[in-house]
Order: C-alpha cells, then structure tokens, then sequence
C-alpha cells in the first residue's frame, strides 16, 4: 500500500485546538475502535547560563519530508492501522508547549500502542530536524541532541 | 549549526578524482578545521550513506549536525 506523502511541518507550536479538532474529524471513520496520541511538549531544562525558554526548530526539510515519508510507509506495513498523523514545529516553540504530535487509530489499542511508541523512536533517531535550546533572557543558546 | 561554524550554508566541491564518503569528510576537516569537534553525519542525496560508498558526480551533499526532532 501505498500513500501519498502528507504534510508534516507546522510553523510555530502545536495548539491544543489543532489537537481537539484532529480528534473530532475521526467521529466519522466508524470501523476506529482506539486512538493513540503522543505529544512531544518542551521542558524547562535547567542549563549552566538558565533555563530553557524555548527551542528554536529548523530542518533539512526535503529530506526531512522523505524520511517522515518513509516511517508513515513502515508503519502502515508493520501495524494495523486505519490512520496516522504525524506534525512537528518548526521556528520556535516556547517551554510547556507542544513541538510533536503523532496520532494513530485502529479498529483496536494494541496496534495503537506499539505503533505509537514505534514512530517516535522513529523520528527521534532518522528525522534531520535540529534544535537550538534558547537559555536564559541574555540570548544564549545550546544545540539539543537526541539521545 | 555547521553553517554557522564554517560561515557558510552551501559549497560547490570540486574534485578530480572520485571521492568516497569518508574521503570528502576528510577533506572537509581539512578545510574547515572547526568542524574536528563538531559531530555531523553525511547524507548523500539525502540518504544517510556508508562512509566507504563513493560520492556519485553532481550530488547533493549535506552535513548534518545530531538531530533534535521530537
């Protein structure tokens, strides 16, 4: 099965309201028995100069697209799912709001649960995305690094 | 991150003989000593390669720093 390439990349944070109506579009596939949802939110990481105010996003976006691509295609291979959404932030995203959001739905939890758990790991590790963490009010900055 | 530290964002690289993945790295830290302490993969074509495949002729070649997605 083949699907065409969505759009990933959102400018800015993720807003609750985009979440809620992502939710409400899916009353109508009636053959969902379960969704699951991960929300990537940022943290007050505490830094030698700071706090963490926020991380500013960039990409490689056309490889980034491909390789969103290539998970949603994985994905749809290993688990039963009748949908998938995925979107991430780019430009920046303050502390305590959200950078990430996978949603995946099936006729049933436990595709929904190890699919889940399975794209993140995905992204997180295959995905060309980079973070600067902005630290304090003074204009410093470090590079996030997944781990 | 890279761009910031070689001052620069794009670079036509230019060469005789056909490269590997590992030698253009090689050049590259040559060039821009900088970059000894900075981790980055090479995508090839964007495709994260071998270091021993060859760099085929016109491709588009990126130095990613560790990524942040998430």
């Amino acid at each position: 099965m083949s699907h065409k390439p969505k759009k990933v990349f959102v400018e800015g944070p993720i807003s609750p309201q985009f979440i809620s109506d992502s939710i409400a579009k899916h009353q109508s596939k009636t053959e969902i028995g379960a969704h699951s949802i991960f929300l990537g939110q940022i943290r007050a990481d505490k830094k030698e100069g700071g706090v963490v105010k926020g991380i500013e996003y960039s990409a490689y976006p056309e490889m980034a697209e491909g390789i969103f691509h290539q998970i949603r295609e994985a994905t749809f291979e290993k688990y039963e799912l009748t949908c998938m959404h995925i979107y991430h932030s780019l430009g920046l995203v303050p502390t305590g709001e959200v950078s990430l959001f996978v949603f995946v739905s099936s006729p049933h939890r436990r595709a929904t649960f190890e699919a889940l758990e399975y794209i993140v790991e995905e992204i997180k590790a295959k995905v060309p995305i980079f973070g600067k963490e902005l630290i304090g009010e003074s204009g410093e900055f470090s590079w996030k690094e997944n781990k | 991150m890279i761009a910031e530290a070689v001052g620069k964002s794009t670079e036509n690289w230019m060469s005789v003989d056909p490269l590997t993945v590992g030698e253009l790295r090689s050049q590259l830290l040559e060039k821009y000593p900088i970059l000894r302490d900075r981790k980055f993969q090479i995508a090839v074509n964007q495709q994260i390669v071998d270091e021993s495949l060859a760099v085929p002729s016109q491709a588009e070649v990126a130095l990613l720093p560790p990524f942040a997605g998430g």
